[in-house]
């Protein structure tokens, strides 16, 4: 394998990248001082993949809450489970399943090739009967109604709903009661072989290790041949909200609401730069030193959980702005009036600049921590980036990219989901 | 490497000296005995957070650290057996980082220490605002938490545990009591806080200790100091057993069973009590997740953990109300398991390994969660001596903390269902 370096000098970090024949990309980030190594294994199949490409180019639909399903059914194989392995090196191991990935990962510090090998071995060697399938919908249908007892995931589900009528997006990462119903080995065997193919993965392995000794282990382990990658289904919603109000009764002790601006999106995959004006453009409007945070907060109205971000990924793209709050519709206006006249008025170069400045310190404070790293490297290959292209963009945001980006908010394409005590 | 140094009486500076680190880290921790001051001092500590007498409004001060690379600060109020802990600390990024060779670090040291000797007060006075402020934000808080279900049914069945006791009392007092609280009250927790608690700073990465020691002596200089003692109370037996529940419309219920550990102190018995409650209800390994979870499908998490500070060993599940006593008698069950001594070896070294890794740190928050969690102890642990003792723990010694453990209650969140739960729309 033909080993490509990405080094940044004033970061003091490097990245050493490989790609199996297999199709598979493999990036490793050795660190010094620290005993401990984590993993990740990661496929580009996450909540959002609700679609499967026909041979026409088609696509026809598969049921919401797969790729989390499978990603629970993984651990298990025929002999000993991939946590008895693991419990074997002392490795911590676990996966998570987001909106766009599935990623099975370990922080060890003893054995790290040994873990790396279970690692390797158990996603690529599934195994699960009807019977181990059934099972386990016992367990996933508790996680459901776990977290629809968060408010903070309701409310942002429920947002979604209002803004996108069919981008999956809008659907709970472990489907719902009724579609693990529909979930069987067959489906699942047929799912795992188009998606899990190491073309559509990546491996990042950061901390205490040797590139080159990872590069040979890995090379010897990949067991299946090079594929075409799945496509995504990327069906353009229309500019305008589903609809402007949603509420939800929840066992809290106050209203919480989210209010969301949809951005009309012509291409899935947004621009890093982009992402980042994005970023700073909510910090500068609603960030902890804006005028908008210092009036509201003295005058009650919002608290201190208050947060805007840039919620977006394939095929979709919000302006996420909320907390808790006893009067959400009284929020949402001042919000509103507050980007009118910024729109009218434009964001300052001063508060551009200090907010860069304070993205650029937390993202070089990000890099301190294994798990992060490896979590960043997947994440910006998913989204076709290169390695260290996010600290390139911060230092190019400027106040005409953070306004142009203030320019896509749209009062038309905004809804406001709002949580009410029980 | 790791040094401690006295500061003064009942003030200690531990510092671990890396340069592995992009982020350096200090936090300053207090401890007070847990009482009725509770919600003066946490309304105290989140005003020492918010401004200081050289950036008098919080806006100012979040501007000056944005400047300093986006610091962060943040203020903490936990319990730690029968004293209430109080925390400031500050997260920066190292100065090699800095875009014109500022000294990040140390404006950062002499900002924290500012912030804790002169706050933002005109006589006596935190300002009027900004108390209401604060005490909304903190009201708020407490409701906030509330609304987590795990987290609220973990506090009732200590509460109903520990009724009578400090470690029964919420860690920052009543919604109630925090709006009754007087400004004269959060002044002198403020001066209280400063003479009488037990004090440990941490600080982690590339520090220059003399540049901190110099500081905080410099600082306390001007305090007479006066250290209180923090006794724990330790129940090594349950009285007698009680369930109690309360219905709330939720769609998950939440099962709590609290144990007394059977520990006389917070040293008796530290490593096989650590070692039994994780191979219990510890890793994906253990007895719990192993039979609950994963042969039973009656929950997606079912753990213990020690809380070795009041010796006390807590199992937490969300389940379907239905089934509680299925539940209930799956957990007696495998705690009977491990008293018999129904585990493998393989698991005891699972579980050795596990607790081993759990203490191979990889930030410096890791560290400063360490040092500062054994404020109340002049003898402080390493992670390595830690990891050594847990390497020595027998199957005997497992079996026989499996054995010193007694139910003590159980609080049983029941859910009713939501009403319109999820919007479907």
């Amino acid at each position: 394998m033909k080993v490509k370096v990405y080094e940044d000098e004033k970061l003091g970090e490097i990245v050493y990248s490989a790609k199996h024949s297999s199709g598979l990309e493999i990036m490793v980030v050795p660190k010094s001082g620290i005993k401990s190594a984590f993993a990740i294994f990661a496929v580009k199949y996450g909540s959002v993949d609700t679609f499967l490409q026909n041979d026409d180019g088609s696509f026809s639909p598969i049921p919401e809450g797969t790729a989390h399903f499978l990603e629970h059914k993984l651990f298990e194989s025929e002999e000993l489970d991939a946590f008895e392995l693991f419990a074997r090196t002392g490795a911590s191991a676990n996966a998570y399943t987001s909106f766009e990935q599935t990623a099975y990962l370990f922080k060890g510090s003893e054995k790290i090739s040994e873990s790396l090998g279970y690692l390797l071995d158990f996603v690529q060697k599934p195994y699960f009967t009807a019977e181990t399938v059934r099972k386990e919908q016992g367990i996933i249908g508790q996680e459901i109604r776990m977290y629809q007892d968060l408010p903070d995931w309701v409310v942002m589900f429920n947002l979604l709903k209002a803004l996108y009528k069919q981008n999956p997006v809008r659907i709970d990462i472990a489907g719902t009661q009724e579609s693990i119903a529909e979930i069987d080995d067959k489906l699942l065997y047929s799912l795992y072989d188009r998606f899990y193919n190491p073309s559509n993965m990546v491996l990042t392995i950061v901390g205490s290790v040797d590139p080159d000794k990872i590069f040979e282990q890995v090379e010897k382990s990949i067991l299946r041949k090079k594929q075409p990658v799945p496509v995504r289904n990327f069906v353009p919603e229309k500019p305008s909200a589903v609809k402007k109000y949603t509420e939800a009764k929840l066992s809290v002790a106050r209203k919480q609401f989210l209010l969301g601006y949809k951005e009309n999106i012509q291409t899935p995959v947004m621009k890093i730069e982009d992402e980042y004006s994005s970023a700073v453009l909510m910090e500068a409007l609603f960030g902890k030193t804006s005028k908008f945070y210092k009036k509201y907060l003295d005058e009650g109205l919002i608290g201190a959980d208050f947060s805007a971000s840039l919620f977006n990924g394939y095929g979709y793209s919000v302006f996420m702005i909320g907390g808790a709050c006893d009067d959400p519709e009284k929020a949402a206006k001042c919000i509103k009036a507050e980007i009118a006249a910024a729109k009218k008025n434009g964001i300052e170069e001063a508060c551009v600049e200090r907010a860069k400045r304070k993205f650029y310190g937390r993202m070089v404070m990000g890099y301190n921590d294994i798990e992060n790293v490896a979590n960043l490297l997947v994440g910006l290959y998913f989204s076709g980036n290169k390695p260290f292209d996010d600290m390139k963009a911060v230092q190019k945001i400027t106040a005409a990219k953070v306004n142009k980006r203030l320019s896509v908010i749209d009062e038309k394409a905004s809804a406001l989901s709002v949580i009410i005590p029980a | 490497m790791f040094s401690k140094t006295d500061i003064c009486d009942g003030v200690d500076l531990v510092c671990v000296k890396t340069d592995s680190f992009k982020t350096n880290m200090i936090d300053i921790s207090m401890a007070l005995p847990m009482d009725e001051n509770a919600s003066a001092n946490a309304l105290m500590i989140n005003l020492l957070k918010r401004s200081c007498k050289a950036y008098p409004d919080y806006i100012e001060l979040n501007a000056r650290l944005d400047e300093l690379y986006g610091a962060y600060v943040g203020a903490g109020v936990t319990k730690t057996g029968d004293a209430q802990v109080l925390s400031l600390s500050i997260a920066c990024l190292d100065d090699r980082f800095s875009f014109s060779g500022e000294h990040i670090l140390n404006d950062c040291v002499e900002l924290l220490a500012s912030m804790l000797f002169s706050p933002n007060i005109k006589g006596s006075s935190f300002g009027a605002d900004n108390l209401a402020l604060e005490k909304r934000l903190l009201v708020q808080r407490i409701l906030e938490e509330q609304d987590d279900k795990r987290y609220y049914a973990f506090q009732k069945c200590i509460e109903v545990m520990c009724a009578g006791e400090p470690f029964g009392l919420p860690k920052a007092g009543t919604p109630e009591q925090v709006e009754k609280a007087k400004m004269a009250e959060v002044y002198s927790a403020w001066k209280n806080a400063l003479k009488s608690a037990k004090i440990r700073i941490t600080a982690v990465g590339n520090i220059d200790k003399r540049f901190i020691t110099k500081t905080f002596k410099t600082g306390f200089g001007k305090i007479e100091r006066e250290p209180c003692e923090i006794k724990t109370v330790f129940h090594k037996k349950g009285s007698k057993f009680a369930r109690v529940d309360e219905k709330l419309p939720v769609n998950q219920g939440k099962l709590v069973i609290g144990y007394r550990a059977g520990m006389e102190d917070e040293n008796d018995n530290y490593y096989a009590e650590r070692v039994m409650v994780d191979i219990f209800g510890g890793g994906t390994y253990s007895k719990l997740f192993a039979n609950i979870r994963e042969k039973m499908s009656l929950a997606y998490y079912c753990s213990a953990r020690l809380i070795a500070s009041k010796g006390i060993v807590i199992v937490q599940s969300g389940i379907d109300t239905e089934k509680e006593k299925s539940v209930s008698a799956g957990v007696i069950n495998q705690l009977n398991e491990v008293r018999n001594g129904k585990f493998t070896d393989d698991i005891i070294k699972s579980s050795k390994l596990a607790i081993k890794e759990s203490l191979t740190f990889t930030s410096p928050d890791d560290y400063c969660a360490w040092y500062s969690s054994q404020i109340l102890y002049d003898t402080i642990r390493t992670p390595k001596e830690t990891a050594d003792n847990i390497e020595k723990v027998t199957r005997e010694e497992i079996c026989a903390a499996a054995s010193r453990m007694s139910l003590d209650k159980i609080f049983m969140l029941v859910a009713e269902g939501a009403q319109e739960g999820n919007d479907e729309g």
